[in-house]
């Protein structure tokens, strides 16, 4: 059996929420990364100090309820929205704020954004 | 619809699919774009296409053709090139902003945009240099 371990991932630079923490669980265990150009660095750092699979969100799909947090590069309005619609919780590494359509499901509980990979420390905070 | 040969084409692409929501977005002026590999929970809200042509380079002047309608592109959002390019993804917003209020937006005339099916086909051809010494 794998043990998780919990990061805290804090807004950075411009950004806005958070800070959030992730624990990846047995029945939530995926780091999904829905990012241009494959896995980005941010949801590979999550998932190596997490001991979470990172998956590839354009290679293939996720059930919902196995996802311990989204990892987006949204502009501001759709991806923003869409995850934490969905009780995703959800890291932007665009310093954006809650906006869009969906805006209204966006708090600082689950999203935050203006993520780097050094906006990621070991531990709950 | 005449081709002239300089005409540069920067993105073409042929739409499979209209998502669920999309006739809500677009009553607001407001059009999502991916391509039809992003994942599941994206489609209701977008328009899937499958491109032939993705080189980017938008930038404001370019024209926006959606199918019989075309539309000069106002403001580009700073990471609005790269999410075309890599995920078949844009944000048309035709509410008429000369500086795009965020990252990801095209900005086009404030208009009610058109409703597309699948089959329908959106471009963006670049501002043609000599567009003024036409004769």
């Amino acid at each position: 059996m794998s043990e998780y371990k919990a990061v805290t991932v804090n807004k950075g630079r411009g950004g806005w929420g958070g800070p959030l923490v992730i624990k990846p669980t047995a029945d939530k265990p995926l780091i999904y990364s829905v990012t241009g150009g494959g896995i980005h660095p941010v949801a590979q750092r999550i998932a190596d100090l997490t001991g979470g699979e990172a998956f590839d969100g354009f290679k293939g799909s996720a059930p919902f309820d196995k996802l311990a947090v989204a990892v987006i590069d949204c502009g501001g309005t759709a991806r923003i929205g869409v995850y934490p619609m969905k009780n995703v919780l959800t890291v932007d590494i665009h310093g954006t704020t809650p906006a869009g359509p969906l805006a209204s499901f966006i708090n600082e509980k689950n999203f935050v954004s203006g993520v780097g990979p050094d906006d990621i420390v070991e531990g709950e905070q | 619809m005449s081709t002239p040969e300089n005409e540069q084409i920067r993105y073409a692409t042929v739409v499979t699919q209209v998502g669920s929501l999309v006739p809500d977005f677009v009553e607001k002026g407001i059009v999502i774009f991916f391509a039809d590999n992003a994942p599941a929970e994206l489609h209701d809200i977008s328009v899937l296409h499958r491109p032939d042509i993705e080189v980017g380079g938008l930038t404001v002047g370019d024209v926006v053709i959606l199918d019989d309608r075309t539309f000069p592109i106002l403001a580009v959002g700073h990471v609005a090139n790269d999410n075309l390019v890599k995920l078949g993804h844009i944000d048309l917003k035709f509410n008429g902003e000369t500086t795009p209020p965020l990252g990801g937006d095209v900005c086009l005339p404030k208009e009610t945009p058109p409703m597309l099916a699948p089959g329908s086909i959106f471009r963006i051809i670049a501002a043609p240099p000599n567009a003024q010494n036409n004769t």
